[in-house]
């Protein structure tokens, strides 16, 4: 057999590997897209609840501050419950008293429900043995004092 | 056909392409305009984009307002349209030029040389001249140099919170400050220089670094291009001009630019000027050390050595490999050396914006599960082992290293910006252009994943 007859076979196998591959990339590829996309729109959710929880947070206070940190985590990632913490009077994140709020449920009118809260002395970070003046219901366990 | 009838047709052709470079002109300003607003804005300060950082580029202070997420989104975004567009230009360049011969189009047709090379030229430049962009990385890399040689710390077995007192603590990410280092001895002991330079110091050095790897990449990559009668203006645009590569991995002077030159000059070996076996234990030589920088360059070993098929790559990895364990047992003991340990470590990371995870989210599931760790191995292994097979087959070597490194990015669960360049340079050298396009694909899913802050912009 002479040496282009035996590569013809072997181009065909070749051509028939490359059709393949071809198509499992475009299969991943349309996963991986629809996967984004579908993450983008998560987030997109995500960042909503999270305009209403800002509003939510300065309504409940009266205080029209920027500087207000969201703890996603503490309630659960997935539980779209989020903790709320920002200062009771004018200055720099965190150097004065915090009033932290627990808001979740549905957003009515750009707000959702504040469920618990408590104060934070400056300067510390929100962990259970710095909470107090607790108030609310629905986070038995989660304060101090 | 005629002559007449070839001739009229090619005159008609030159009259339908006037427009091309007054648009990528268009194109190029646009790119450019980008990359200064990021710039400018950035060295505005106080932004989230921009990690806390001594003042390197107070000297562009009050050019630009601070950066948001909204003006960075929009930047990226024109710029990666504008980026594509080029690429589709430079691309009916090249195909044109195939027409009328394809040297003289590229040299001094559509998209020229010297018009390619002053656009990612002053790309390049224009982010050298900002503040460190996007990420901590950076001041990772001079706490590890600093520990090593200002305070007499192993950066392998202690993060850089053991120099808590020292100046580049601060700027350290948070994350990663109890982390010790994950890259190699060769890229660990190449710092070395910029520790005592102090911390600004340093890192213009580290931002030196990076360009000039930047550069070397982008050199070695058009003259692999030209030795596989390939396009070199088209493949240096593709890189030089990706908006990944100029805002995310030059300007966060990531190490990752050192470890595409070494891949690079791997590559430029094996397929420019005569084969020979000491070219060939050259290029492996160059792959080790590429992934004493940062392991996952090594990759590339296995493809070379199948599609040789001769010792010289063996025996030229074995010897770098022998004496890059050498050096790193010395400076650092068997942490240096260890590479398995940091791997593992690093594999277990979960980052918001991979692929794992947006998969995990359609899913129906919070995140990544240990076990999905497995399962992204697994497939990892298959697809590893079938680019194997076809590089035994006759496969391109190059093209199936490319895939190879596509297909960590894709299935890890830390996913970095930076990490889906790695396939790049060799994407643009090889003539299955499936590679390029899955790359840019990938790449722009990541882009699309970033918008959502412009979606709903949470203040």
């Amino acid at each position: 057999m002479s040496a282009t007859a035996a590569s013809a076979p072997r181009r065909r196998d070749t051509g028939t590997v490359r059709a393949i591959e071809t198509t499992l990339l475009v299969i991943v590829g349309v996963i991986l897209a629809v996967a984004t996309v579908n993450d983008v729109g998560r987030q997109v959710q995500g960042n909503h609840r999270l305009i209403a929880d800002l509003r939510t947070w300065r309504h409940y206070t009266g205080h029209d501050y920027r500087n207000i940190s969201i703890d996603s985590e503490t309630l659960g990632l997935d539980s779209q419950r989020e903790i709320l913490c920002g200062n009771t009077s004018p200055g720099a994140p965190g150097v004065r008293t915090q009033i932290c709020l627990a808001i979740w449920g549905p957003t009515v009118n750009g707000v959702r429900t504040v469920h618990a809260g408590w104060y934070l002395p400056p300067h510390v970070e929100d962990v259970r043995a710095q909470r107090y003046g607790c108030f609310g219901s629905g986070l038995q366990g989660m304060c101090a004092r | 056909m005629s002559v007449a009838a070839q001739s009229e047709r090619g005159v008609a052709h030159v009259r339908s392409e006037r427009w091309v470079p007054a648009l990528a002109t268009l194109l190029a300003l646009a790119l450019v305009a980008a990359a200064v607003e990021v710039v400018l804005d950035g060295a505005a300060g106080l932004s989230p984009l921009i990690p806390k950082s001594p003042q390197i580029a107070g000297w562009l202070q009050g050019a630009g307002e601070r950066l948001g997420y909204r003006v960075f989104l929009i930047a990226l975004l024109v710029s990666s349209c504008a980026y594509v567009g080029l690429i589709v230009l430079a691309g009916r360049s090249r195909l044109a030029g195939a027409d009328a011969g394809a040297e003289r189009r590229y040299a001094g047709g559509v998209i020229s040389k010297r018009w390619a090379i002053a656009l990612v030229a002053a790309l390049q430049l224009i982010v050298f001249a900002g503040p460190i962009l996007i990420s901590t990385d950076v001041f990772s890399y001079i706490a590890y140099a600093r520990m090593a040689v200002e305070h007499g710390l192993n950066p392998y077995t202690h993060g850089p919170i053991a120099i808590h007192h020292d100046p580049i603590y601060r700027y350290v990410g948070r994350d990663w400050d109890r982390v010790a280092t994950a890259y190699g001895p060769l890229y660990t002991l190449l710092s070395y220089p910029l520790a005592p330079l102090g911390v600004v110091g340093a890192l213009w050095g580290m931002k030196l670094e990076a360009l000039l790897a930047s550069a070397g990449t982008l050199a070695l990559t058009w003259r692999c291009a030209r030795a596989r009668g390939l396009d070199p203006v088209l493949a240096i645009l593709v890189v030089g001009a990706n908006p990944l590569y100029v805002l995310y991995a030059l300007g966060g002077a990531h190490n990752d630019l050192i470890m595409m030159l070494a891949m690079m000059a791997a590559v430029s070996l094996m397929v420019i000027g005569t084969p020979s076996r000491r070219r060939e234990a050259g290029a492996a030589m160059w792959v080790v050390a590429g992934a004493l920088t940062k392991a996952t360059v090594a990759v590339l070993l296995p493809f070379m050595i199948l599609s040789k098929r001769s010792l010289a790559p063996i025996l030229g990895a074995a010897a770098a490999v022998a004496l890059g364990a050498l050096i790193g047992y010395a400076a650092f003991g068997i942490h240096g050396i260890d590479v398995v340990a940091a791997l593992n470590r690093d594999a277990a990371f979960v980052s918001s914006d991979s692929f794992a995870t947006e998969i995990a989210h359609l899913l129906g599931k919070p995140g990544v599960f240990p076990v999905d760790h497995d399962l992204l191995k697994a497939a990892l292994v298959l697809i590893v082992v079938h680019l194997l097979w076809r590089t035994w087959r006759g496969y391109d070597w190059v093209a199936a290293s490319g895939w190879a490194l596509l297909a960590i990015s894709v299935t890890s669960t830390w996913l970095l910006a930076w990490y889906i360049l790695w396939p790049l340079p060799l994407a643009v050298v090889t003539r299955d252009r499936r590679l390029l396009i899955a790359t840019l694909c990938v790449q722009g899913l990541f882009i699309i994943h970033q918008t959502s802050p412009l979606l709903a912009p949470v203040q």
